[in-house]
């Protein structure tokens, strides 16, 4: 019997939780990184439009591209370094 | 007689006035107003230095834990037996849990001793500023107002009674907390490899040079991006569930208002109690999880910066 199949039920299911979250950290990681670009960036793009007192909204899309482009960068990293 | 008319038209006019669930939720989760801090200070550098109410909660933490952690390790290192008994036994296991579960993996076991204390310093703080929003510290201190101390509009009391508690629940703070980890990533990669070749470790060699000029601001973006995620998400989460409470809470009211007072303490009973109980259940484990994804993610950051693979 391996020692991580020893111990009470209880015991051994948070034994899992845990090493389950811990692999999981990376992806959340990687997750949260591309979610978080895209509302940075498009979120600072929507700024600057508004600072500027244009009406067209040209660098919230530009901010949202980057963003998308940078999230999935990260994500990229994230998925090849595994 | 003049002042009883005054007093008995703002009753009227309150009684009039509809009940807003936005304002009031939002009231009881935001920072104090800035135009009524609990401690007026001058502004320094344009930077408005009055203690609020988030401010105080901060101190306060900070405080607690400090005294409580120094006590306890104390007294365990001035007494004969090795073997940790109590709180001290539990404050081991959640030092272990830490360094075991999550820096060393992360990090590796070379710098394993010298992340932990960060890293455990983030657990601890967090899920203290996260469990102190569930206890109802100033509702007790506000219902000993009204019905013992009666105390006047401008005391602190009072004061003390508008906004959250939960200061994790403040954008400012879970900024200055990813702010750390962000000075921590780039302090890791720089004792690991060298100030110089951190830098260089952002981008992979041998590359074509076009495909740099394309990297490196990626990368620069994506080193801004890691702390902004680590913010929105702690501080997201601990004001999403704390405003589905009063939400749900807010029922009582609008139902009392709309179908009058019968109707309101009949969804109270049937729907909004067991509701914000079962979701106060919720925020114990949801406490736990943010403290720990908070730390994890800090880990995982700075392992990425020491274990670099391209």
């Amino acid at each position: 019997m391996a020692d991580d199949d020893r111990g009470p039920v209880s015991a051994r299911s948070l034994r899992y939780l845990q090493e389950n979250i811990r692999r999981s950290g990376p992806a959340a990681s990687a997750s949260y990184t591309l979610i978080g670009a895209i509302i940075l960036l498009g979120g600072l793009g929507y700024a600057i439009d508004w600072w500027r007192g244009a009406a067209s909204h040209w660098f919230a899309l530009g901010g949202l591209l980057v963003g998308l482009f940078v999230g999935f960068y990260e994500l990229a990293k994230t998925v090849w370094r595994r | 007689m003049a002042v009883q008319e005054h007093v008995q038209e703002q009753l009227a006019t309150a009684a009039h006035e509809k009940f807003n669930a936005g304002k009031v939720i939002i009231e009881h989760v935001s920072n104090s107003r800035l135009q009524h801090p609990l401690v007026h200070l001058p502004k320094v550098l344009g930077i408005d230095f009055s203690i609020t109410k988030h401010v105080l909660m901060l101190w306060l933490i900070a405080a607690t834990v400090f005294v409580v952690v120094t006590w306890v390790v104390r007294r365990y290192l001035r007494q004969d037996r090795l073997i940790p008994s109590g709180f001290m036994n539990a404050l081991e296991a959640v030092v272990e849990f830490v360094r075991d579960g999550i820096v060393q993996p992360n990090v590796g076991r070379k710098w394993v001793d010298t992340w932990t204390p960060l890293i455990l310093t983030f657990f601890v703080f967090i899920l203290c500023a996260n469990a102190i929003g569930l206890i109802p510290v100033f509702e007790v201190v506000g219902l000993l107002d009204r019905f013992v101390l009666h105390t006047g509009e401008d005391s602190l009391v009072k004061q003390l009674l508008h906004g959250g508690t939960t200061a994790t629940a403040n954008f400012n703070v879970t900024a200055a907390l990813a702010t750390i980890t962000f000075g921590a990533i780039i302090v890791a990669g720089s004792r690991a490899h060298g100030f110089f070749k951190h830098w260089k470790n952002l981008v992979p060699p041998g590359l074509a040079w076009p495909l740099y000029i394309l990297l490196i601001p990626i990368e620069v973006l994506g080193m801004f991006v890691k702390p902004f995620a680590l913010t929105m998400r702690l501080a997201a989460n601990m004001v999403g569930g704390h405003i589905a409470i009063l939400a749900i809470l807010s029922f009582v009211f609008l139902f009392a208002e709309l179908f009058g007072r019968g109707a309101g303490v009949g969804v109270g009973l049937v729907v909004s109690v067991p509701l914000a109980v079962g979701i106060s259940a919720l925020e114990i484990i949801v406490i736990l999880v943010q403290a720990y994804v908070f730390t994890l993610l800090s880990a995982v950051f700075i392992g990425m910066a020491i274990n670099v693979h391209h």
